[in-house]
Parts: C-alpha cells; sequence; structure tokens
C-alpha cells in the first residue's frame, strides 16, 4: 500500500445484510413477547390445572368481561387516572419547590433531609384516614395520598439533577458573571431533565397505587372502588377486571412518557444519540 | 501606583499581579499555594505559565480571573479589581474540558456565553461572525450536532470558538488541550494562533507541555512549587505568525531545552 494513495470517496458502504434486518425486527417485537408469554401460560395453566375461577380466573375470560363492560371502566378508570394526574403533578411542583431551595443552601438542605427520610420511612398509607378527617368525601384524600407516594423518589432525585452540575460549565459561567438565575435555568434545570425523567417512571406507578390505596378506605367512584366493592360481593371478574384495567392505564402512560423523553432529551445518551 | 497599564490598546488588556499570596485552607491544614507573585503582562501578549504540578499555575489563572480571591498582594486587569472585569464580562475562559451543554447544538453552544449577563452590555460577536468563526476552525458542517455526536478534539474546538465568541479582552486557558491526543493537538495549536492573531486578546494560557508553551507564546513563565512562585521568565522570540515548520528550526529547539532546564530547576524536589 502507498502511503500516497489518494482516499477513494466512491467508495460505497456495504449492502445491510438480510440476517441484521431480521435481527432488528425480532428485537423490536421482544417487549410484546414477554407480555404474551406471561398471558398465555396463564391461561395455559387455568386450563390444564384445573384451578376454580375463584382462585384464578382464565385472562381471556377476564378481557372479555372488560370489554363488554368497557363504559364501566371508563368511568371508574377515569377517576382513578384524574386522582393520580393531579397528584403526580402536585408532587412534581412541590418537589421542584423544595429541591430549588435545597440546591442552593446547604444548610436547608440539612435542614429539610431529615423531614424527607422521616416521610420516606413512614408508611404514608396510614396518613389516609388523617386525609380523609381533613378533606372527607372530596377527592383531596385521594390526590394527597397519589402525591405523597410519588413525592419522594421526584425530590430525591431533582435535588441530584439540580445539584450535580457539571463544575466546568458552573466556573464557565460564573466567568462571565452569570446570575444564579441564570445558572438555575441554562444549568441546573436543563441537567435535571433527565433524572426528573427517571423519576417519573417510578412515580406514575406510585401515584396510582396512591390514588387506588386512597379509594380503598373512601370512594364511591374509581378502580380501587370497583376492586373493594368486588372483593366484599365476590365478583371475580370485577376484580380482576380493575386490575387488568388499572395495569393498562400504567402501561400507557408510561409509553407516553417514554415519547416524550425520546423528544426531550434527543440529546441524552440514554436515548441512543452516541 | 503603577500598576495601570496607560497604553492598553482598544482590544486588549493587560494583567497585573503585585506581591499576591494566596493560601488554602484545608481541613486539617493549610497550603501556601502561591508567594508573592508579582507578573506584568502587557495587552495583546500571549503568556504560558508553566510549571511542576501543584506549582499554582491554575490558581493564577482563576485570580487573574476574579474566581478567586488573594489573601496579599494587588491584582489588576487593565486597571480595575478582576471582579470588576468578570462582572463587565472582560474574560473569555476556555476550561481543562470543554464543558458544553449537551442539550445544545453546537451553534447554541458557542452563543451561550454572551447570552448570559446581558447587562454588562457585552453580547460578544454577531451571530454572522460566530457561524465565520466555527467555518473557520472547521465545523462549518456541524453547527447543528450535538455535543455527543462529536469528538473530543471537536468539542475542544467548540469550546475555544465559544470563548472567541465573547469578543473578550482578555483569555485565560487552563491546559485547554490537555485531554487530547498529541495529533489533534498539533492542529488544533495552530488554528487557536490563526484566531488568536485576528483577535488580538491577552491571553494568560496554563500548559504543562513544554514545546506547546515555546509555539504558542511570547514569554513563558516557569513556576516554582512549595509554595508556588514565578522561578524564571523566558522570552520566546519566534517570529510571527508561526507555523508548523517552526517546529523543525534550531531557535525553537533552543527554547524548548531553556525551559525545560528551567522547569527542571524549578521544583524544590528536584
Amino acid at each position: 500500500m502507498n502511503a500516497d494513495t489518494p482516499p477513494d470517496e466512491t467508495e460505497d458502504p456495504p449492502p445491510e445484510e438480510v440476517d441484521h434486518r431480521v435481527r432488528r425486527f425480532v428485537l423490536a417485537l421482544a417487549p410484546f413477547s414477554g407480555i404474551v408469554a406471561l398471558f398465555a401460560g396463564w391461561e395455559i395453566y387455568v386450563r390444564l390445572s384445573g384451578v376454580g375461577p375463584l382462585t384464578l380466573p382464565l385472562p381471556s375470560d377476564v378481557l372479555w368481561h372488560v370489554v363488554t363492560n368497557a363504559d364501566f371502566y371508563w368511568e371508574h378508570g377515569l377517576v382513578t387516572l384524574q386522582e393520580a394526574f393531579w397528584g403526580f403533578w402536585l408532587a412534581f411542583v412541590l418537589a421542584m419547590l423544595v429541591a430549588t431551595i435545597m440546591a442552593h443552601s446547604r444548610f436547608l438542605e440539612r435542614a429539610t433531609m431529615p423531614v424527607i427520610v422521616l416521610i420516606q420511612s413512614t408508611p404514608v398509607a396510614v396518613l389516609v384516614p388523617i386525609f380523609i378527617i381533613w378533606f372527607g368525601f372530596s377527592p383531596w384524600p385521594k390526590i394527597l395520598t397519589a402525591a405523597l407516594f410519588a413525592w419522594v423518589p421526584f425530590v430525591a432525585n431533582a435535588v441530584t439533577g439540580l445539584r450535580a452540575v457539571d463544575e466546568d460549565t458552573y466556573e464557565l459561567m460564573r466567568s462571565v458573571d452569570a446570575s444564579r438565575w441564570e445558572i438555575y435555568w441554562r444549568l441546573r434545570v436543563p441537567h435535571s431533565l433527565p433524572y426528573l425523567f427517571s423519576a417519573a417512571r417510578i412515580c406514575i406507578g406510585l401515584a396510582l397505587v396512591g390514588a387506588v390505596i386512597g379509594e380503598f378506605f373512601n370512594s364511591t367512584a374509581g378502580l380501587g372502588n370497583t376492586a373493594r366493592v368486588a372483593q366484599s360481593r365476590v365478583l371475580v371478574d370485577q376484580l380482576w377486571g380493575s386490575v387488568f384495567v388499572l395495569a393498562f392505564i400504567g402501561i400507557v402512560l408510561v409509553v407516553v412518557l417514554t415519547a416524550v423523553e425520546r423528544r426531550v432529551l434527543r440529546w441524552h445518551s440514554s436515548q441512543g444519540l452516541i | 501606583m503603577a500598576l495601570t497599564d496607560t497604553s492598553i490598546p482598544e482590544t486588549a488588556t493587560g494583567i497585573h499581579f503585585a506581591e499576591v499570596s494566596k493560601w488554602f485552607r484545608g481541613q486539617e491544614q493549610v497550603v501556601h499555594a502561591l508567594s508573592r507573585i508579582t507578573l506584568d503582562i502587557a495587552a495583546g501578549e500571549f503568556v504560558s505559565l508553566i510549571g511542576p504540578s501543584g506549582c499554582g499555575k491554575s490558581t493564577i489563572l482563576r485570580l487573574a480571573g476574579g474566581l478567586l480571591q488573594p489573601d496579599k498582594g494587588i491584582i489588576r486587569v487593565g486597571g480595575e479589581a478582576p471582579e470588576q472585569a468578570r462582572r463587565r464580562k472582560h474574560y473569555a475562559f476556555i476550561p481543562q474540558q470543554p464543558a458544553l451543554l449537551p442539550w445544545q447544538t453546537v451553534r447554541k453552544n458557542v452563543a451561550f456565553l454572551g447570552e448570559l449577563n446581558r447587562g454588562a452590555g457585552s453580547a460578544g460577536i454577531s451571530a454572522a461572525d460566530q457561524l465565520e468563526l466555527l467555518e473557520h476552525i472547521g465545523l462549518g458542517s456541524f453547527i447543528d450536532a450535538y455535543p455527543g455526536e462529536l469528538s473530543g478534539g471537536m468539542q475542544q474546538r467548540v469550546s475555544i470558538a465559544r470563548a472567541f465568541a465573547l469578543g473578550a479582552p482578555v483569555m485565560l486557558m487552563d491546559e485547554p488541550f490537555s485531554a487530547l491526543d498529541e495529533i489533534t493537538r498539533a492542529d488544533i495549536r495552530y488554528r487557536l494562533l490563526e484566531i488568536w492573531r485576528r483577535v488580538g486578546s491577552t491571553v494568560l494560557f496554563v500548559s504543562h507541555s513544554i514545546p506547546e508553551a515555546v509555539i504558542l507564546s511570547d514569554r513563558v513563565i516557569v513556576l516554582g512549587d512549595r509554595p508556588g512562585r514565578v522561578s524564571k521568565v523566558i522570552d520566546v522570540s519566534l517570529p510571527r505568525p508561526r507555523h508548523e515548520d517552526i517546529e523543525d528550526s534550531e531557535p525553537y529547539h533552543a527554547l524548548v531545552s531553556q525551559v525545560r532546564a528551567a522547569v527542571k530547576g524549578s521544583s524544590v524536589r528536584s
């Protein structure tokens, strides 16, 4: 090989191999295959083992029940979804407020930390009766329970995201005398976004759990209510139907969140940019 | 006091240290970082600081930039206290790491510092000039790329463009090429010189590479350690503009040897 050989600019990349395309297609199907396998295994087990529908119904029966009672589940699902939704955002806003204060003052961070640990280590479900005493039959006890469940992961990740910024970038901004406000909006907040998204993934589930637990204690509607009523009246279809619809809501919300995350965090290495 | 330089050109600003000392207080011990540093860097001059690690090179840079306060002595940048110069956006800083915002494109990263602290009245060079600068530094086709899509050398070039985009009279560079491989470094230092020649700002450059300091500078200041102090000042009288061929010249090699000997003699450990 001669060192003076000019680069060959007409050279084409090799064609994509069929094998490679098949592999990508199979990979794209992988998330669905797990769920299909779970339901298939469940269906086969119930049919072969002969356990009664009271113990474990056929998943196909439950699905059919949900589809034929779609209006009923839509109505109650919407109630739970709204409680979880407002609880989620309340948790987010409160967490950002607290984390912003904590990220700007070592003293306040140290003062607040024990309170967060206290909330984290208290089984917050026991607070639901207190919320009911305060707010009665309104949606607030459910929203507050959802918010309380979702708050801790949000605040923990927000503090890390706002505080653990790149020191060189921070110094660079100081070198042009950027204000605290500029450092907050242009450095700390964007830096915390990946942390907040990974918290949000967990918090969506937690907010739903919180809303359902709130409904267990006191409610006239919602999937926590339908499940509780079904249990007391031994309506196995409705009990499992509530579980299925809750799981479905959770999956849809996570899928929506993932889509938003893909857009917002295009730059981030977790999105396979590099 | 003779600290104020009266013959400062419009685009550049001199840096003056008079008997500056600095201590760092750790948890267990007090470290004497700098002792009686006196420097006179003329407006438009390119000066390198070199010396053993821990000799306070970066500390001098941060004192000059008003990011640290001296315990003793006086520092003036264009006749002002560094704090004041910083408030007026008189500094362009190039840190060791590129320190780009990963969520912004190359174009926005370059404009970023100019958009901050608008009250100071300086927004840096125009958007058109920024694009020309990127073109000149070889990033013309990457203006809409994110930093994560660029190689380390390209990221560092963005960092250099970002600093020059400020149009500041004083540039502070803290070993900006230390994370790059030798081939990339060799390329990037001449690009730096080329842009600097057109801008004419005062440069304080921290380096741990002797050849690099010689190639770039008008003067090399050799520092000794424990505590950091000025050990020797060497004038680099190579003609400008400089290109790669100076590295083959006899005076260049003589200067490199001279600086190397001075660095060797500067450390209390040797």
